[in-house]
């Protein structure tokens, strides 16, 4: 997977391109939109990610130039500005997707994810999800740890689905309201906190060996430890 | 102020004003100009009428012998002494009457009484072709004025008087020149006064620039003088005051918010220095990423504070950008109270919800869904231990009602009337004061409202209404 990079805060530029080599993917940065531009017209990205607040030219014209002339890899939008307008909202349904800042490192990752999954070729949805002992059937809306059935909400369910399709990789609280609740807010209390706690209290009681496990600072991560 | 007088509004304007004075009377008096010359000739001809006709009738009357000549011009003589004759600048005499008679039949031709060159006259009376009985003007060679002549015939003879228009002219001539002196007087009178005036009223102009140029550059503090009256330019001064009395409240709102961000931001970039130094010099800790983490909780604290204080600034200014569609409000609360009822019951709340099914308001649903879950932290945040909260949706008259009601303290009375405006907040209440005032900005932006009361008894009452989405109908 080939990335392409615009952004032109150097020390943001530098962070980002370290984090998404370690990630496994192949980065190529760019300070400007014109050098972006150019990049962009080789065609050999998977995905752009791209900062509005560019130097010579508005990220969003960027992205018009590079659609213009043929490139359909799908964008991620970084914005310094938090409600982020409508413009970026009409991208967003367009399949693009976009986060502001300051941002999770883990966050932008599953964005990414998510982009790049939505431009391959759609994935058969499996029945079933497996994470260590721990058993999801996605029909019957049922989850076993190991031979015991878990008595759970259907809330709880779809929070332990989404940790399980996520397994080993870190989940922050908004990624968490984005995507078991659809509601893109950012409270200052713990409520997120309070739900994990609570499938927490179900899904490792009594267990040796707990699966579901506290990130401080970022989220929440399934796994064995 | 303009040193150039040329350069002023008061200048331009008494320049326009005379003008149109000057015009509205030289229009008038060109009125009564034509009228009085009107009179004039009218007199004229009806003088020359009346005595044309006596003398036609002498003429006719006269037997034709050796004393017509002598009884009909005496008889002339008497009627053209009746007007004076002038003297011109030389103090030569200059006849403003002359007769002629003529009678085809008589050898002896012309009778003549007037000017002593009647050459002049007969050929100018040959060139015009007159009328018997309709005086008329005719230009005599070497004359300056016309003569107005009338022809009378009777029993053959020709009777003709005439008559210098002299006298009319030197005295239209004089009405005129009366007229533009006192014109002019009244040009330059006129002009000084209305500069005067127009000066003096914009003068007290001047000082409001004056004092407001000053009043932007300095202080906010300074007012302008109200004057008594409550003339156009009073109530611009009053108007200025109410402005800059707007302006100051604004700027010091503004101060008051520049430095609760400013020590918002103190408390925890203290901590997390702190937090991050102690990990980073103490060599034997283990614990480092728990330190780690919680610097990066409290960046999140102050991520969350520059948000909401962006969000809001952007809501006060009106530059939120509103998404709207319909969205199903039920749903929203639903989610939300669903979202926050964990912690609501590790709190001990008791949270009881009543919502209406399907009301759809047309609503930006990420301003929405924020403005509820403020509503929602705020409860969470501000309750003590073990109380109710119950949660109502319902569509009322046009409008969706959401009230969160609760029975908490309620508010304390100090801030119960301005709960909504930034930055306030309770003396002991943690937060940044900021979630209802952006609720109130959304509400407001929506068309909406937000209002806080305090419950009978104890509690309080938040109420959040928005415009119900109306269903299109289909025009048949």
């Amino acid at each position: 997977m080939r990335l392409l990079l615009v952004e032109d805060d150097v020390s943001i530029q530098q962070f980002l391109k370290r984090a998404l080599v370690e990630a496994g993917y192949l980065v190529d940065a760019a300070s400007t939109a014109r050098a972006g531009e150019a990049m962009a017209l080789e065609g050999i990205h998977d995905a752009f990610i791209i900062d509005l607040g560019l130097p010579d030219l508005d990220g969003l014209d960027l992205i018009a130039r590079c659609r213009a002339q043929g490139s359909s890899a799908p964008v991620l939008i970084l914005s310094a500005r938090r409600s982020v307008d409508e413009r970026v909202k009409g991208l967003e349904q367009g399949g693009d997707d976009y986060l502001t800042k300051p941002f999770a490192l883990p966050e932008l990752l599953a964005r990414l994810r998510n982009l790049l999954r939505r431009s391959a070729v759609p994935q058969n949805e499996s029945m079933r999800l497996q994470a260590a002992d721990l058993q999801l059937d996605l029909v019957r809306r049922e989850a076993r740890r190991g031979e015991q059935l878990l008595q759970l909400t259907p809330q709880e369910f779809a929070l332990l689905e989404y940790l399980c399709r996520n397994e080993g990789r870190v989940v922050t609280r908004t990624m968490i309201l984005d995507h078991v609740w659809r509601m893109r807010i950012d409270p200052a209390t713990n409520v997120v906190d309070v739900h994990i706690y609570r499938l927490r209290s179900k899904v490792d009681h009594d267990t040796p060996r707990p699966l579901i496990h506290t990130i401080r600072g970022v989220g929440y991560v399934l796994k064995y430890a | 102020m303009p040193k150039e007088p040329r350069a002023t509004a008061a200048w331009r304007i008494s320049i326009w004003t005379t003008l149109a004075f000057a015009l509205g009377t030289a229009i008038a008096f060109s009125i009564v100009y034509f009228l009085v010359a009107q009179g004039l000739r009218e007199r004229s001809d009806t003088w020359l009428t009346g005595e044309a006709e006596t003398l036609a009738q002498v003429s006719a009357d006269t037997p034709s012998d050796h004393l017509y000549k002598r009884i009909v011009r005496e008889v002339a003589e008497l009627a053209t002494q009746e007007v004076p004759d002038e003297r011109n600048a030389r103090g030569e005499r200059l006849n403003s009457v002359f007769f002629l008679a003529t009678d085809p039949s008589n050898s002896e031709g012309l009778l003549w009484v007037g000017p002593s060159s009647e050459d002049a006259f007969v050929t100018a009376i040959q060139r015009s072709k007159l009328v018997p009985g309709a005086p008329k003007s005719i230009a005599v060679d070497g004359l300056r004025e016309t003569f107005r002549v009338v022809v009378k015939q009777q029993s053959g003879r020709t009777v003709y008087l005439g008559l210098s228009d002299r006298g009319a002219t030197r005295m239209l001539h004089r009405l005129a020149r009366r007229f533009l002196m006192v014109w002019g007087g009244m040009f330059v009178l006129g002009f000084l006064i209305s500069y005067w005036s127009a000066r003096r009223t914009l003068l007290r102009v001047e000082r409001i620039t004056e004092t407001v140029a000053r009043i932007g550059t300095e202080d906010l503090e300074e007012r302008l003088p109200e004057p008594v009256n409550s003339d156009e330019i009073s109530r611009l001064a009053k108007t200025l005051n109410r402005m800059l009395d707007r302006l100051q409240s604004s700027v010091n709102q503004l101060r008051t918010v520049t430095g609760a961000v400013a020590h918002d931001l103190k408390s925890p970039v203290t901590l997390i220095r702190g937090t991050l130094e102690s990990a980073l010099c103490d060599e034997g800790n283990e614990n480092w990423r728990d330190s780690v983490g919680e610097a990066i909780e409290g960046l999140d604290r102050l991520s969350q504070l520059l948000n909401t204080t962006l969000d809001l600034a952007e809501a006060e200014a009106g530059a939120l950008h509103l998404d709207r569609r319909p969205v199903d409000f039920s749903d929203v609360v639903r989610q939300l109270v669903d979202i926050y009822q964990p912690a609501m019951a590790e709190r001990h709340h008791e949270v009881t919800a009543n919502l209406e099914e399907h009301v759809v308001v047309d609503a930006d649903v990420m301003l929405l869904n924020r403005a509820v879950s403020n509503l929602l932290e705020n409860e969470l945040t501000h309750l003590p231990s073990g109380c109710r909260v119950n949660i109502r949706l319902r569509s009322h008259d046009g409008s969706a009602e959401l009230v969160i009601e609760d029975n908490g303290p309620g508010f304390p009375p100090d801030i119960s009337s301005q709960a909504f405006k930034r930055f306030v907040k309770g003396k002991h209440s943690p937060g940044h004061g900021l979630g209802l005032a952006f609720v109130d900005a959304v509400a407001q932006a929506h068309g909406g409202a937000a209002r806080i009361s305090d419950r009978a008894g104890s509690g309080a009452v938040i109420t959040l209404s928005l415009p119900v989405h109306v269903l299109e109908t289909v025009a048949t």
